[in-house]
Parts: C-alpha cells; structure tokens; sequence
C-alpha cells in the first residue's frame, strides 16, 4: 500500500536538535528496503500561498492555511506491506523524535489498474532548468462557503495540466479519519488515531507542480475545482543533501529560516493577471 | 417451536465457544469483515434450524466453521466482482488439502469434524509463510489496533472478538445504538482503508501492542465494574466478558505475565459482584460486604494466578492483582493488612502519575495508620486540586472524620459527595451514611 508521510511539529514538538539529526541513514535504509517512493523538504510555512477562489475572484494570502505547529515541513510517499510498517518507517523518522509524523493511506480506486503508482515511472528527481517545483495541496474545508461556479470533477484540470507539464503527480488521500499519529518520546513509539475536529480543514490530497514562477503556481491552482470549494496551499520545495552535517546545515539556513523568500502573494497574482 | 434445552445450551455454549474462531477463521479466507461477521451468524442460525433435527454435531466448531466458509463462499459467488476473492478462497481450500471444496457440514458432523479445536498459540496454521498464530489472536490485535480511536476498539472487541450484539454494546455505554453501529462501522472502514493488518504483530512490536490489547480488556472491565453512571451500579455482562476475553488471551499467549495479571485481577474484583450491592441494588463498601458471598471459585482462581506472579516485579495490573488478593485473603476489613496495599499503591504511582492512585494511597495510610493519617493526606490531595468534583474524594474524608468522631464535618463531606455523585446507588449510600450520623 502506498501512504504519504508528512512531518509537522505538531502540538508538543520538542526543540529541534541538528545534531541528533540521522535523516540521511533512515533514507539509506528505505531506499535499501525499496520502498521509497519519493520525497522532500518544504520551505518553512512563511513561504506557503493560499489559493482560494470565491465570486469568480482569485483570492492569494502568504502563509499556510493552518495553524504553524501543524504546518508541513516535508513529506514522503512510501509502498509498504500495511500500516505496521508504515508506522514502523514513520517512528524512525528524525521528525518523530521531536515532531509527529502523519501517516495517511492513498485513495484505493476500484477502477486502477493493478500495481498503479502514485509517483510514475522515470519521474526525474530534478526539475528541467528554468522551472521550479510547488507542492500544491488540496484542503478540504467541510465547514466553508463554496463558489458553485464552475465544474467540480478534477479529471479535467488534471488532463490539462499534465498537457501542459504542470502536473507531475498527485492524488487524493484518505480522510484524516483514517490517518495515523506516529510520535517517539524517551524511545517509546507513541500511535495513536488523529486529532481531528471534523469541521476543521484538512489535507484531501496533492499534486506535485513544475511551473516557471509563483505566479504560474497560482494560476494552475486557482484553476482547480476545489480552490472553489476549499484552500490550496502552494509550497515551494526545500532540497538538501540528507547526508551533509546537519549542524552546518541548520547554521547555514538559520538567517534564510524565518523570512519568505517567496514574492509576496499579492504581488505574484498582480503579474499573473497582466 | 421452542428447542429442547439441551440443543438450546450447545446453541448457547457453541456461540459463546466459537463465535471469535469462526469469524477471524473467515476474515483470514475472505478478508472481508462484513461478509465474515454475516456468514458467522448465518452458520448459528442455521445450526439452530437442524441440530434440533440432526442432533448435536461432535465437533460444533468445526461443523460452524464450515457452515460459515460455505455461506461467505456463496455470497463471494454471488457478488461476481469478487471472482477474484473466490479464486483465493479456492487456492486456500486446496492448501488445505481439500481440493473438492468445503464439505458439507453433515459430512463434517459425521466424520467427527474436520481440524480439533485450535486451543492454544501455534495450532491452527495458515495457508501463507506467516507463523502459526490462532486465528483469534489475529482479531484481537487487529481489533485493539492503536491507530483506531479507543473507544472504537472498545466497541470492535466486544463485538467482533466476543460476539457481542450491537444493540447490547449500546446499551452497556449508554449510547444510542445508531452511534454505536456507526462507530463499528467507521472501525472497520479505517482497518480497510489504512491498511491496518490482519496479524499478530512482529515480535519487537509484540509487547507494545499486548498493552494495548490489555487496556481495551482493563477498560471493558471497568466500565463493567463500576458504571461510570446510569442507574445500574454494575454491568456484569462487560465484567464477565472481559474476564472472558482476558482468559482467551492468556490460552493464547501463556508466557504474557501481565495477561495473567489482569486475568488474576478482574477475576478478584469480579469474585466480589454478588456482596457489593445489596437486595435493593445498593452499593454496600467494602468493609460491610458479606464476604461469604464472594464467589469462591473466582477468588481461587484469582489468587493461584497471584501467587503464581515470578521473575520480574509486577507491572501495573499485577500490583493491583496484588491489592485485590489482600482484600480476599482478610476474613475481615480490620484484618486486612493495609500496610500491603499503601505499599502496593506507592508503587503503582511509580507507573502513572494519577490522582486516583493517590487516593487510594491515602486511603489505605489511613486504614492503617489510622483516621488522622488519612484526612491529613487526603487534605494534600484537596489542595492539588487534581481531583475537583470527583465524588469520592470528599466521600472519603467523611468516612475518616466520621470514624475520628468528627461528624458535623463528615456530614458536610457526604454532602458535598452527594453532590458530585454520579450513579443512584451511590447517592442512596451516601444519604444512607448522612441519615446515619443523625446531621
């Protein structure tokens, strides 16, 4: 089964230490294992944009569409035999230690193809040059006003975006009813269900983004269904060298950790609509 | 037409005997917990239908089994889309060396059953490389799995491991039976959905996960033992089915020694169910109990599994298996060596850091030390402020100031207690204990 793995604080995340930091032997061990499928570190939430669209018009804010605790910090997409061995790959993780790791299965379609992959086939891990990668995801916000203009089937803003090669990947999840918490404290691995409210917003899904610039970002999330119905939130990647020191790592990063180096939104959605 | 009462008993015997083995046996084949669930209860209606005619099968487990694996198959058969589902089914028959399919349960019944009864871990195996587990065991982990919310696994125990009615679950948590199924429900969609798995966790996650399954039994069992309200003090369906669900554990997994606490322990506090409430279904304490109508048998039992406790210290049931052995062994409340159970306590707050254990620290001081001892630990208590409005905190620091002979202030403490009671018995007990002092 294929599950998505994010990284988040959470509500009683511990500090950060950089030197207890073994990112690069848990990699080494799931790509041994073969059950990685990809993965990689977000940008800090300041750099998140929220797309949503309400009255036809396009509505952008810098920041995440939750709280800062549970916003993202990464994500992996693993193929494991069930969820003991998610949460067994999930408790190891370096984020468990301090954060929470939230394991949550893909959508089983019935109408698949059997041994369909979230992440296709010669995927290439680095973006063509000129052109950067946006997690996009896609909020569900039960509780929310909804734009009823429009069509809200995705397949025809998948089709179109993968012609275009906006589109890499992507896919809807479960709901967080069916996700799992996986923390580690003093050795101990601590599972448990989430907690979730069911107002509240949660991640239905994402699509991996290829685009020049934010403002092709916004525009390619503006024109999902659910940016009608829900939030998308954009979030550039973050890569790093798994195996470097993490100690240098963190220093180095430290000035670049708190501020958006993202234009800011209203700005990108200006020279999106010229 | 009413059955004859000895096919009534094996009926009743069987369902209570068999219901988990035959539905973890079909959820293994089918993978399917609706189809399993619905073809178990079609098996115990049909066993209703012709035993009364046939007569009582020898092996009533296996001729149920059977019975079932041929329901679910024709209903697999019938849906068509799951073609590939009954493929598997057959691949599984044929490893099992029955390359005609399932027999029929006549044969089955004649020839004295198919496999004995599994009894303990390892004898019945599975088709795949997996190790040899009961299939049981399998349901019991995955039902108490801890990515499922608590209360869910509660609810999947009772009714998937111990045959438990929908409607009777309800009833016994107070909820209407719409929340109840639709809990069930949503449990089983998470199973499916999530991936969670339909085995005996791997060794490294083998204790962890027995926890768990020990604390849904721990919980069933006190919600039996102590209603935490309602107008019934106690509930001895979930008492008794907790203790029969910790016994199945136990055959199943001998060397767990906290199973074995727990057993020891629910059986001890259970052996006490017929002397704590009195004819009008009053709460009667501890040291009012006619202790002849403890159940000897329970409390036997009980206190082998105690006095069988090795190796390493008592964990957390085991302490409180020990606490309940010293109340069963005093002939009476001021022969009980309240010094072991103050003892028992202190080490238990080792454990958890829990008012409650506090409480029943201070408590036991008191009883040993005297009245005095206790108000004073139980002013400490007051003062943390961890216990506000919990009824038996002022309930007893009026029992101690009744007894240092004190009772314009234990009047008061057993009205604030009344106040925050939560059951009816316990309220009639402390009205009864107000009207007594005359205040």
């Amino acid at each position: 089964m294929q599950y998505a793995l994010f990284y988040a604080e959470g509500v009683d995340a511990l500090p950060y230490v950089p030197a207890d930091d073994n990112v690069g032997d848990w990699v080494d061990d799931i790509e041994a294992r073969g059950i990685s499928e990809y993965g990689e570190r977000l940008r800090p939430e300041q750099d998140a944009t929220t797309v949503r669209v309400r009255g036809g018009e396009v509505l952008v804010t810098d920041g995440p569409f939750t709280e800062s605790k549970e916003s993202i910090g990464g994500f992996d997409i693993i193929d494991v035999r069930d969820l003991d061995e998610a949460i067994e790959v999930a408790s190891k993780h370096p984020v468990a230690a301090f954060g929470r790791v939230e394991v949550r299965p893909f959508m089983q379609w019935h109408d698949a193809e059997p041994g369909a992959r979230i992440v296709p086939d010669g995927f290439a891990e680095e973006p063509e040059p000129g052109r950067r990668r946006y997690l996009m995801l896609v909020v569900s916000d039960p509780a929310g006003e909804r734009d009823e203009s429009g069509d809200d089937d995705p397949e025809a803003w998948v089709a179109e975006m993968d012609a275009r090669g906006a589109r890499l990947f992507g896919d809807v999840l479960h709901p967080p009813a069916d996700a799992t918490m996986v923390r580690r404290r003093r050795g101990e691995v601590l599972v448990s269900d989430g907690p979730f409210s069911e107002a509240k917003e949660w991640i239905a899904g994402f699509d991996l983004l290829e685009v020049r610039d934010l403002a092709e970002a916004i525009e390619v999330a503006a024109k999902h269904p659910m940016a009608r119905g829900g939030t998308i939130e954009l979030r550039p990647l973050w890569p790093f060298d798994e195996h470097e020191d993490h100690v240098e790592r963190a220093e180095r990063e430290a000035a670049d950790r708190d501020r958006r180096l993202e234009p800011a939104a209203a700005d990108a959605l200006a020279g999106a609509a010229l | 037409m009413p059955l004859a009462p000895e096919v009534a008993d094996a009926l009743r015997d069987a369902y209570r005997a068999e219901w988990a083995r035959v539905v973890a046996t079909l959820i293994r084949v089918t993978g399917d917990w609706d189809v399993a669930e619905e073809a178990a209860a079609g098996a115990f209606e049909r066993a209703a239908l012709t035993w009364p005619r046939d007569g009582i099968p020898r092996n009533a487990g296996a001729w149920l089994t059977t019975a079932a694996r041929n329901l679910a198959l024709d209903r697999l058969r019938r849906r068509g889309v799951e073609a590939e589902k009954v493929k598997e089914w057959l691949m599984d028959e044929r490893l099992e060396g029955r390359a005609d399919g399932p027999p029929d349960p006549a044969e089955v019944a004649a020839s004295g059953g198919l496999a004995g009864p599994a009894g303990v871990a390892g004898a019945a195996g599975s088709a795949g490389g997996e190790p040899a587990w009961d299939d049981r065991l399998r349901l019991v982990f995955t039902c108490a799995h801890p990515a499922l919310p608590m209360e869910a696994r509660v609810a999947l125990t009772l009714r998937t491991v111990g045959g438990l009615d929908t409607v009777e679950i309800a009833r016994a948590f107070h909820v209407p039976a719409a929340t109840m199924a639709q809990r069930i429900v949503r449990a089983k969609r998470k199973i499916r959905n999530a991936g969670i798995p339909y085995r005996v966790p791997a060794a490294d996650q083998l204790p962890e996960r027995l926890g768990g399954v020990l604390a849904v039994l721990y919980l069933v069992a006190n919600e039996g033992y102590l209603a935490s309200h309602g107008d019934d003090l106690q509930r001895l369906d979930l008492a008794a089915e907790a203790i029969r669900l910790t016994r199945l554990l136990v055959a199943l997994v001998p060397d767990a020694a906290e199973a074995r606490a727990l057993l020891a322990l629910l059986l001890l506090q259970h052996a006490r169910s017929a002397a704590r409430v009195d004819a009008d279904g009053d709460l009667v304490p501890l040291g009012e109990q006619d202790r002849t109508a403890w159940d000897a048998a329970e409390i036997r039992e009980g206190l082998a599994l105690v006095d069988g406790f090795r190796g390493d210290p008592p964990g957390t049931y085991g302490l409180q298996a020990e606490i309940q052995a010293v109340h069963a062994r005093a002939a009476t409340e001021a022969d009980t060596d309240w010094r072991a159970i103050a003892d028992r306590y202190t080490r238990l707050a080792q454990f958890a850091d829990s008012p409650f254990v506090e409480l029943n620290r201070a408590i036991a001081d008191g009883m040993a030390h005297g009245p005095r001892q206790g108000l004073v630990e139980l002013a400490g208590l007051e003062a943390s402020g961890r216990l506000a409005g919990y009824h038996l905190l002022p309930a007893a620091q009026a029992e101690f100031l009744r007894r240092a002979g004190q009772p314009d202030a234990a009047a008061e403490r057993y009205r604030e207690a009344l106040a925050l009671a939560r059951t009816a018995p316990e309220r009639r007990f402390l009205e009864r204990r107000l009207a007594e002092l005359g205040r």
